[in-house]
């Protein structure tokens, strides 16, 4: 258990970094599986290093788990009848079917019917089981199925095209006596209340599949109730509402939009289109929250109008909804990638949760007796308990969004001045003819400074040598106040790795006014990137109080064009002006 | 005073104390108070105490007023209005329930650190319960997670128990009874 910096309304209840629980947000959930009033969580664990299990936990310890006989989509648990003592059902959403588990034992199974299958698929099946046609007529009468496909291929075909040709055999052998069946698949599963809207009331379980649609099966007799089709397949999904009276299902789709389904209409009342596709999608009161693939929390209302949007610091890996009715609180969680969860009540962002790695699921509810308790697992497999303390209290930290106070204080802006007004009222008139002036005038101001560069590159007067074989850099420092002066030239050879030789720096001054101690001095080997100070004494002559420029040349030897020349303005002597 | 309480004594005329019982919800407070009662006075059926209840009982030398709180999250509030009349305080902590032991330390730290506890010298006398579970962890491991040694400026003391069977409960209790004698005299 390790500190949580910004975390002080939780309490570190538990931490396994090796709990080996790999699953999303939509496989846990919480319930009271024994019915002692004692909440355990169960996970569909998509497995990764062992198999699929169905586990469950309680306290700090794994109570149970059994194996899954298919990657589990999603889990749910809910009441499926009055029968005391109460206790939850849990359903497994995999493949086409869902499981569901009583007293964490298998109860039943049930698959959702299957689809249409092509015609044409079928009789090219049949001329094989008769031995009408060989593999390879199969295999392009198959394709030119596809291409054409309204209705789509079965699995068993596309499995077929995708086999290497050796393998093609052995495998129509295997499956050419079997009918030709197309399921589709579950991709999210949620639960809705049947008549009340108590905590343990019956519930149905809904299903969004592969193939764009939406049911809603009893509980009793798991026979689908409503079937309503979308126009993407689903892959979250929130229920709201009971069946009987009035509902509301908000899916998120494929094709990156929202759909809102209701009551007594098998198609979606509204659609919100977002502006990257969602990652999470979690219901705030009537409110949806969604977090988007562009690193945005976006709200909306039921009707599609969007509320708020908040940039994230990192892309979202899971969304929770945060609930306490007993305090009347509300907010979002979010799970970032820079591993750090953040709890949002509309678009404030209220608290920040380190952990030790990134989380792929959330989940927060009444875990053992403890009703705020927030249970996420890590991508390495990791399971974190942080229990929320009695004391905390989320105030909004609304300092960085919306406008600044300041804005609002009112700026004691002068009156117009008649020379304001006439500059205005010029500019009016005779804009065009004041943009070309200014047009013209920096068009010269370019050329000339263009010119001086042009003129500084042919006479070396830079202080960058411009040559590729002694590429040089120097600069140069005059300290003192006179008359003696120190000038200081610091010399660097800026090659990558080749040395420069027999430099020699030479000076032009006016002799009247200046006298130097060595006006020709040997610069020693320049290895590169190196700084090398050369330093020499001027003295100023001159008691007028005038100053002078010095030329400053590095040549190299036998060689009469300066490779570097600057020029130094020499500031005024002010030990003679003193005098 | 010694002469005094000797002829209280002998006329059966015992010291009131009040006691505080705290501890989370479903530690067993109500089971040990109820333990504590004579055997003709204890209920059969233990049902979650709802604000707090007012129990009395009797050791040999004292009588005590025992204000059994409930320790459910929405009551606790309720605990700290009690803490000026409280002359000792009994913990209860579940040690099967390794989850909340982070909660039950908090809700002891806030109590230490109230500040009607904070300056007096109130004996804590600490009930490791539950030790018939299987998976409990011993009270040394349980003073180990609530950094019971941290206290320094009480006296302090603690046993397993099992509320239940009633093991651990009179060990307890005596450790009490001469604590509040020794603050008295």
């Amino acid at each position: 258990m390790e500190a949580c910096p910004g975390g002080g309304q939780w309490l570190d209840a538990h931490y396994d970094p090796v709990a080996c629980v790999n699953t999303f947000s939509s496989c846990v959930a919480l319930a009271d599986l024994s019915g002692d009033g004692e909440n355990r969580l169960v996970v569909g664990d998509v497995g990764g290093s062992g198999g699929m299990k169905l586990k469950v936990f309680g306290g700090t310890a794994l109570l149970s788990d059994s194996s899954l006989l298919d990657l589990p989509a999603g889990l749910a648990a809910f009441f499926m009848d009055l029968h005391e003592p109460r206790i939850p059902a849990v359903a497994v959403a995999s493949g086409p079917s869902v499981y569901v588990y009583k007293n964490l034992r298998p109860y039943f199974k049930f698959t959702l019917p299957g689809s249409e299958v092509n015609v044409l698929e079928q009789d090219v099946w049949q001329q094989v089981r008769e031995g009408h046609i060989d593999h390879v007529t199969l295999k392009e009468m198959l394709e030119s199925i596809r291409k054409q496909a309204d209705v789509p291929l079965s699995v068993r075909s596309l499995h077929f095209l995708s086999l290497d040709a050796a393998a093609t055999d052995e495998f129509v052998q295997l499956h050419k006596q079997q009918p030709i069946r197309r399921q589709t698949v579950i991709t999210c599963i949620a639960t809705l209340k049947k008549s009340t809207a108590d905590e343990d009331g019956v519930s149905c379980l809904v299903i969004g599949t592969e193939s764009s649609d939406v049911y809603i099966l009893d509980p009793e007799a798991f026979i689908i109730l409503s079937k309503m089709s979308l126009p993407d397949a689903p892959s979250m999904m929130d229920v709201t509402g009971q069946f009987d009276v009035e509902f509301r299902i908000t899916v998120a789709c494929r094709n990156g939009n929202i759909y809102i389904l209701r009551r007594d209409s098998d198609k979606p009342k509204y659609c919100i289109e977002l502006s990257a596709h969602p990652v999470g999608l979690v219901r705030v009161g009537k409110n949806v929250v969604v977090g988007c693939m562009d690193e945005s929390l976006q709200a909306f209302t039921q009707k599609g109008k969007k509320l708020w949007s908040v940039v994230l610091p990192a892309p979202v890996t899971t969304m929770a909804s945060m609930d306490l009715p007993t305090r009347g609180f509300q907010a979002v969680l979010v799970g970032l990638a820079n591993c750090e969860v953040h709890l949002y009540r509309d678009k404030n962002l209220l608290s920040t949760i380190k952990t030790p790695d990134a989380i792929s699921s959330i989940c927060f509810g009444r875990y053992g007796r403890e009703d705020g308790t927030l249970i996420m697992t890590t991508k390495s497999g990791g399971l974190i308990v942080k229990i929320l303390k009695r004391t905390a209290a989320f105030e909004d930290r609304d300092g960085a969004h919306g406008p600044p106070p300041a804005q609002s204080i009112r700026l004691n802006v002068p009156k117009k001045t008649k020379l304001y007004v006439d500059q205005t009222l010029r500019e009016r008139d005779c804009g065009a003819a004041m943009h070309r002036a200014f047009q013209m005038d920096l068009s010269r101001l370019r050329l000339a400074a263009t010119k001086a560069y042009v003129k500084a590159l042919e006479s070396s007067l830079t202080p960058m040598s411009s040559s590729l074989t002694e590429p040089l850099k120097m600069n140069a420092v005059v300290q003192g106040l006179g008359p003696s002066f120190k000038l200081t030239l610091n010399v660097q050879n800026t090659a990558a790795c080749r040395p420069v030789m027999n430099l020699a720096i030479s000076f032009l001054y006016d002799e009247s006014l200046y006298r130097m101690r060595n006006p020709y001095m040997r610069i020693p080997l320049l290895v590169p990137g190196l700084v090398y100070p050369v330093e020499t004494f001027v003295e100023c002559t001159s008691d007028k109080g005038i100053s002078d420029i010095i030329k400053v040349f590095v040549l190299h030897e036998g060689r009469s064009v300066p490779l570097l020349t600057a020029h130094i303005n020499m500031p005024v002597s002010e030990g003679v002006t003193l005098n | 005073m010694g002469l005094f309480d000797k002829l209280a004594g002998w006329l059966g005329l015992k010291k009131e104390v009040n006691v505080l019982c705290l501890g989370l919800d479903n530690s067993g407070k109500t089971t040990i108070i109820n333990q504590l009662k004579p055997s003709n006075a204890q209920a059969q059926d233990i049902v979650p105490t709802i604000g707090f209840s007012i129990e009395k009982f009797k050791t040999s030398s004292l009588s005590f007023t025992v204000f059994d709180m409930s320790g459910q999250g929405r009551y606790r509030n309720l605990w700290e209005h009690y803490y000026k009349e409280g002359q000792a305080i009994i913990f209860v902590i579940d040690s099967a329930d390794k989850l909340r032991m982070v909660v039950a330390k908090e809700e002891l730290d806030t109590l230490l650190n109230h500040p009607d506890i904070k300056h007096r010298r109130v004996p804590i006398l600490f009930f490791a319960n539950k030790m018939d579970v299987r998976d409990a962890l011993s009270s040394v491991k349980v003073s180990q997670l609530l950094c019971l040694e941290n206290i320094k400026d009480k006296p302090w003391h603690i046993c397993a128990t099992d509320a239940l069977k009633g093991e651990g409960l009179q060990e307890g209790v005596d450790w009490l009874q001469d604590q509040i004698k020794t603050m008295r005299t």
